[in-house]
């Protein structure tokens, strides 16, 4: 307190700022967006991915598809070609690939026919067996067999995928069976045999994933968990009729601007950490469930933490200030929100560069903004970051912040602002910036 | 409380004060052009004038919301323009466009004002009580204001106004919108501070109000102030026996048209 007993600048910032964290949170809608979305929505989504995967995997495992099979006048069809591709119905083990296949009559053919004359026949409406996927032999022996297949049918694909595993299977097993009646060992057949191993450990895999996601995530996280509390605290307060309220305050207008930022900064960070906590829980469940066959450890190393946190606080109150500056604008909640969705894309759209492989922090990267935030960040949880990038990074954030900031200030100080009944429109934002500033 | 002498040194001090806007559609605006007034603890004075008369802008430049275009303006020996923070803390400053934080309690909502005055810990919870049990809002201090009906949101918003025990109330149309109950009690209220020696400054266009309330009267109409006296003064000045005669006959000698119909 000073000598008079009011409160000094950061005091008077924090009470503001604990006003509005208050009243934002005791909004039904925000609280839901800032705290109960970012608890249920990662545990639900991952929920439903699976059902819809063991869905599909079910359906797909129980689907009978069928196949022609077509061959010209006089070709010999091998005897046990139909037996091998067969579905064996009594069979006790079903392997993948190995479900529901049958073989429909065979077509004998004339020298004329073509394999698209053939689909066509058989996928009519007329044809007496609906027909997936086609093997057409031909006439010359050494042509080889086509299977056709429709790409936009799902059934087509499935009966294509199952029939090509099993011709290999054929093909290996009569090759198998020549050898032997040649007296040749079965191994000159493969003379190198071949398995993958992937030797990464399971938590450099987990990190691997993590930065590909992470730089992503935690921008977009940033920018929704700041949405709201922005346009609530500004748009929403003009809605409410509070505006003049809060600019007669007994405190100077910078510890209301800054106290504003400050809550909206806080929410979103409060977003996002709840974002990360209900993400990696539900992550860590989800490989617990996939079992032993996922070799992935998803763990944030703590180092990657503690580089990330300052630059993720520092990226954070940009978009705190960028968005709540905006947002000032509008005279509704409902303009606010309008207004703000394109204003967000110019934090989303740069970081999509987090994911593009190959690309890599330099010093020049360092100083673009939200590219270098993705790429820092990616580097951080890889554990390759270069200090000068990492140092060019915090500096260009810690300035694009600082201009953030006064940007918003600049917004939220014009004495018109919370006098106008209108949204101020974005093409007339530089005029408006020019305009009569309130007193301190 | 003795009457205030017109040699005290006034606590609203207002000279040449002018405020000019820059309307994307109208252009440059002059909403007020150059008021003079001065006003002493312990008096009511009124603005009284249409709506659009400039009343409110005149208000807001002596609370600090807006900053005058040109002139000066001291509250309570404090230029508005030098030291605004401090004029804000020696204001009350209440008007339709001042709401309450809706999600707020009352005492919340006092505690809140009440640690940005610079007030803390068993005095400002006691002045919280205080207050509550003056405006008789014990039955709700803790609910939300949000919920509230006019006349107990002008109950908070008074409270609010007066936590600091301000040397000056600036009032912008206090009983707009208020229904008889709610008004009375507005009326009261402000006569129990003059009672207790604050400057209160307010603005309105009811004329029973103006005459019931307010030691001194200025007419205030398209940003100027036509006259300003006792009401008394203003009915010699005139030759009018009511203020709305007043008023009328103020407004037309200053060019009020014919065929315009009066909005107040």
């Amino acid at each position: 307190m000073t000598a008079n007993g009011t409160p000094k600048v950061w005091q008077a910032t924090w009470l503001v700022a604990q006003k509005e964290l208050v009243t934002s949170f005791r909004d039904r809608q925000m609280a839901i967006y800032a705290v109960v979305l970012p608890i249920c929505m990662y545990p639900v989504l991952f929920w439903l991915m699976i059902q819809g995967a063991l869905l599909v995997q079910g359906r797909r495992e129980h689907t009978d598809v069928h196949v022609g099979v077509a061959h010209a006048t006089g070709v010999e069809v091998p005897a046990d070609l139909y037996e091998a591709l067969s579905y064996a119905p009594g069979a006790s083990e079903v392997e993948e690939g190995v479900q529901p296949l049958e073989f429909l009559e065979p077509h004998t053919l004339g020298m004329r026919h073509s394999p698209e004359d053939v689909w066509a026949e058989l996928r009519s409406e007329d044809a007496e067996h609906p027909t997936d996927a086609i093997l057409y032999l031909g006439a010359d022996g050494d042509e080889p067999a086509v299977l056709a297949h429709d790409s936009t049918d799902s059934r087509s694909e499935l009966a294509k995928r199952r029939l090509e595993r099993r011709l290999e299977r054929y093909a290996e097993e009569r090759r198998e069976a020549a050898a032997v009646e040649a007296g040749v060992d079965v191994r000159a057949l493969r003379p190198v045999v071949t398995e993958t191993r992937n030797l990464a450990p399971d938590e450099e895999m987990g990190a691997f994933l993590l930065s590909i996601i992470l730089p992503l995530l935690l921008v977009v996280m940033a920018v929704m968990g700041a949405f709201y509390p922005s346009v609530d605290l500004t748009a929403g307060e003009r809605e409410r009729g509070t505006a003049e309220t809060t600019t007669i305050l007994p405190i100077p207008r910078l510890a209301v601007h800054q106290g504003k930022i400050l809550a909206v900064c806080a929410s979103a960070l409060l977003a996002t950490s709840l974002n990360l906590v209900a993400l990696a829980l539900s992550a860590t469940h989800l490989l617990k469930m996939l079992g032993d066959g996922v070799d992935i450890e998803i763990e944030l190393p703590i180092a990657a933490f503690f580089q990330v946190a300052p630059l993720a606080l520092l990226f954070t109150f940009t978009v705190s200030a960028i968005l709540t500056g905006f947002a000032a604008l509008a005279r509704s909640f409902k303009e606010g929100q309008a207004l703000l969705g394109p204003v967000q894309m110019i934090f989303i759209l740069p970081s999509m560069a987090g994911v593009l492989p190959g690309l890599e922090l330099t010093p020049q990267l360092a100083l673009v903004p939200v590219v270098n935030v993705v790429l820092a960040f990616r580097g951080m949880l890889r554990g390759d970051v270069q200090p000068l990038e990492y140092g060019l990074t915090a500096l260009s954030l810690l300035v694009y912040a600082v201009l953030a900031i006064l940007f918003a200030r600049r917004i939220l100080s014009r004495e018109s602002l919370g006098l106008s009944s209108e949204t101020i429109p974005i093409t007339r934002l530089f005029r408006f910036l020019r305009s009569d500033t309130q007193s301190r | 409380m003795n009457s205030p002498a017109p040699s005290d040194p006034p606590a609203i001090l207002a000279e040449g004060l002018r405020k000019s806007f820059q309307d994307p559609e109208r252009g440059l605006v002059e909403a007020v052009k150059g008021i003079d007034l001065r006003c002493l603890r312990g008096e009511i004075y009124g603005l009284l004038g249409p709506n659009g008369a400039g009343k409110t802008t005149t208000l807001r430049m002596l609370a600090t919301i807006l900053s005058p275009t040109a002139g000066r303006a001291s509250i309570d020996g404090v230029d508005v323009a030098v030291d605004p923070l401090e004029v804000r803390r020696r204001i009350g400053f209440l008007s339709t466009s001042t709401g309450l934080y809706p999600r707020l309690t009352v005492r919340e909502t006092l505690r809140y004002f009440g640690k940005l005055h610079g007030l803390a810990g068993d005095a400002l919870e006691a002045r919280i009580e205080e207050l509550v049990a003056a405006f008789d809002m014990g039955g709700y201090a803790d609910g939300r204001t949000e919920a509230f009906s006019t006349g107990q949101k002008q109950k908070v918003s008074i409270a609010r106004a007066v936590l600091h025990e301000p040397p000056v109330l600036i009032l912008d149309e206090p009983t707009t919108g208020l229904d008889i109950l709610a008004s009375s009690t507005m009326i009261e209220f402000v006569e129990e501070r003059r009672a207790a020696g604050t400057c209160i400054l307010l603005s309105t266009h009811i004329m029973s109000e103006a005459e019931r309330l307010c030691d001194r009267i200025g007419v205030i109409w398209g940003g100027e102030l036509l006259a300003e006296g006792t009401q008394a003064e203003l009915c010699e000045q005139t030759g009018e026996a009511y203020l709305d005669g007043v008023f009328m006959s103020l407004v037309r000698a200053a060019g009020y048209g014919a065929a315009e119909e009066p909005t107040a």
